[in-house]
């Protein structure tokens, strides 16, 4: 029997965790819940998942110190739920290590769409998931993941889409490596980009302008003969 | 055309109407001391001539009365005094009599010179005549005759009364000029008033400024805390009493109008958080649902439901938090604003434009900045089917964003009302076009605290534009 992904849930409202469960289930992932802190930390004890999907705003011990306590413990991934427009616990969890986040009140398929995707992010490699960059340097530009904010040379904030943010972190994770449409797009679904080709075309556009790069005798982000972009400048990571 | 001589500011106002005043007690000052000057000047030289003219019949009058004319053509003179001998008293067209205190001070002037009584004069006339004021003195002269009366009376007699006596064979007359009188004549006067009148406005100018500071930093704390109540910073309550007394009584009612505010946020905060739970485990119940049109369905009202709540929190919350301010380059924020529009609608890609240069840094709140022009240009592709962003390079420290759209605009009485929280023009008030009638107030909101404004005004053909001032 194949194995099948272990998810474990922590939120404090019990319909929401059942209600969660069961239509995470019904997706094919195994789903365990918990309450609070405690019963997360016994559950964890207990088992051995693959993601973590945590409510920040828990009864007693805040979400937040847990997620604290994860990324201490373990490297498991966490997907955080978000009191909507909370920029700042959005921030913190980010910069503390969380994967992604949702926020509440969320859509269940978009929450599904963010768990396969950081799923498949960090399935190929154990490492991956370990390493937690929080910024890209490349060129003079810096990308900071928590905040999702690109500064120029200047130190000049560029604002970018989120599929676009997305995009430029596929390409950051591999420089210098060619990235075919098929492959992005791969990387890609877990936001709602466009199922079509041209979809990335006009994403590496716009990320292009952006970034100052000449579309025509393009610097950065260069286009190869028969599909596919590459990254052409070293990356360095924090 | 009336002409405005009153300034405007209170500082102005304060400083003209003591500056009259000033200058009117200078002026009083300096009549005063003109009139005294003039008048003592007068004495002085009403005296000088008496002793003059005295001098003058002592010496003519002790020689013998057929050497007399001599003496009066020897006799040395200031300049403009003349001195004549006539048979006849002068007869002058113009005479008027001198006012009595110029007489008196003539008299006792002539008599304060000793004069031996066999030489007094037969008769006296004292006269004034027109501009320049000549003051004319003569005397009847003593002859041998009254000499003799005078000598062989015992001393301690009066001399004999004139009508007694033939009339006096001559009369000598003199007559002065008088100085005109010169009040300002000592140079140290004019510059003591000038360096005093000086002195005196510079006084006036400093003290109003410095006192009147005070009120224009109130005005500059309201209109802050107009714009931005919760981060206004409280007056210093230090000063004179009043200006205590007015800052004190200034930041209580900006505490009182904060925890109001603070108490409304807290509210709307409460109820959104509230709502969370419940939209979220309706949205999972949704999926349970076998009919997929009314699962859609549902799911679009929850959505709709939850855009109405997380505009209300980002209303609260605009107002309570601070996010930090950052450089930012606000031609690619406006970009991807307009690149996530036309990703959420792309059949609309076409009606959404920009134009202006390809970066503009400007020092702003990131998140804060993108939710409220987000909120415009959405509001433009909503109800106005397009979205055409100019923006326009920095001029006098400001930028520009004009935001146009195609829709039927607003009513002209409408233009302020429509930034006021929760209210919506009748026309969008339905279902199909939703909305919570924050989306404007939160947009103000944020432009305002940042220094800048929103306008709107209908386009001539069809249309609004939005206007957005952001200082650079």
């Amino acid at each position: 029997m194949e194995t099948l992904p272990h998810i474990l849930v922590v939120d404090d409202d019990r319909e929401i965790r059942d209600l969660l469960a069961k239509f995470l289930e019904r997706q094919r992932l195994r789903v365990t819940t918990a309450r609070d802190g405690k019963e997360a930390r016994r559950a964890f004890a207990n088992g051995h998942f693959q993601l973590v999907v945590l409510d920040l705003m828990l009864p007693g011990e805040s979400g937040l110190d847990l997620a604290r306590w994860f990324r201490a413990e373990t490297k498991v991934p966490i997907i955080m739920l978000t009191a909507m427009g909370e920029e700042t616990d959005r921030i913190i969890g980010l910069e503390l290590g969380a994967d992604d986040y949702v926020s509440k009140p969320f859509n269940p398929r978009e929450l599904l769409a963010r768990i396969r995707a950081v799923l498949r992010r960090t399935g190929d490699s154990e490492d991956r998931a370990a390493e937690h960059i929080k910024t890209y340097s490349f060129s003079g530009w810096e990308l900071e993941t928590a905040r999702r904010r690109l500064a120029d040379p200047n130190g000049v904030e560029v604002s970018i889409t989120g599929g676009e943010y997305d995009l430029l972190v596929a390409l950051l994770e591999r420089p210098n490596r060619v990235l075919t449409r098929d492959m992005l797009l791969d990387l890609l679904r877990g936001r709602q980009a466009g199922p079509f080709d041209r979809a990335i075309d006009v994403a590496v556009s716009r990320l292009r302008r952006k970034l100052e790069d000449d579309g025509r005798n393009a610097q950065l982000i260069k286009t190869v003969r028969g599909g596919g972009y590459v990254l052409s400048t070293p990356v360095e990571r924090r | 055309m009336k002409i405005c001589l009153t300034p405007k500011s209170l500082a102005g106002r304060t400083i003209f109407i003591l500056l009259v005043g000033f200058a009117l007690v200078q002026l009083l000052g300096l009549l005063i001391h003109t009139l005294n000057q003039i008048n003592l000047e007068r004495i002085e030289e009403e005296r000088d001539i008496a002793t003059r003219a005295a001098i003058i019949y002592r010496h003519i009058a002790l020689a013998d009365p057929q050497d007399r004319a001599a003496l009066v053509a020897k006799e040395a003179l200031p300049k403009g005094d003349t001195l004549t001998l006539n048979p006849f008293p002068p007869v002058l067209d113009t005479d008027y009599d001198l006012p009595l205190p110029a007489r008196q001070i003539l008299r006792a002037s002539l008599f304060s010179y000793s004069i031996p009584p066999e030489i007094r004069p037969r008769g006296l006339l004292l006269m004034g005549t027109g501009i320049p004021t000549h003051i004319v003195i003569s005397f009847g002269m003593p002859d041998d005759e009254t000499t003799f009366f005078n000598r062989i009376l015992p001393r301690n007699l009066p001399p004999l009364p004139p009508d007694l006596l033939p009339p006096p064979s001559a009369w000598l007359t003199l007559t002065s000029p008088m100085v005109p009188p010169a009040p300002w004549r000592s140079p140290g006067f004019a510059s003591a008033f000038i360096v005093m009148t000086v002195l005196g406005a510079f006084m006036i100018f400093w003290a109003v400024r410095t006192l009147l500071i005070p009120v224009r930093t109130l005005a500059l704390a309201a209109e802050r805390l107009g714009r931005d109540v919760t981060n206004a910073p409280p007056l210093p309550e230090t000063g004179p009493i009043e200006i205590v007394t007015a800052a004190i009584a200034f930041n209580t009612m900006a505490a009182r109008i904060r925890r109001f505010v603070e108490d409304r946020t807290f509210l709307l905060t409460a109820i959104g958080h509230d709502l969370r739970t419940p939209i979220t485990r309706l949205k999972l119940r949704a999926e349970y649902m076998e009919d997929d049109e009314q699962r859609t369905k549902m799911l679009a009202d929850l959505d709709e439901m939850e855009a109405m709540v997380a505009a209300t929190l980002a209303f609260g919350r605009d107002i309570t938090t601070s996010e930090a301010i950052t450089r930012l380059d606000l031609a690619s924020l406006l970009r991807t604003i307009l690149d996530d529009a036309a990703d959420g609608a792309p059949d609309t890609a076409e009606t959404l434009a920009y134009t202006g240069p390809d970066h503009l840094p400007i020092q702003a709140r990131p998140l804060a900045l993108k939710r409220a022009l987000a909120n415009l240009i959405t509001n433009a592709q909503k109800y106005g089917d397009a979205a055409r962003i100019t923006l326009h390079p920095p001029a006098q420290g400001q930028t520009r964003i004009d935001i146009e759209d195609s829709g039927p605009g607003i009513p002209t009485t409408e233009t302020e009302s429509v930034f006021e929280p929760f209210h919506r023009l009748e026309t969008s008030r339905n279902r199909e076009t939703g909305g919570s009638g924050l989306g404007l107030s939160i947009a103000r909101n944020i432009i305002r605290a940042h220094g800048g404004d929103i306008t709107l005004t209908n386009l001539p053909e069809r249309g609004l534009r939005v206007t957005v001032t952001l200082p650079v």
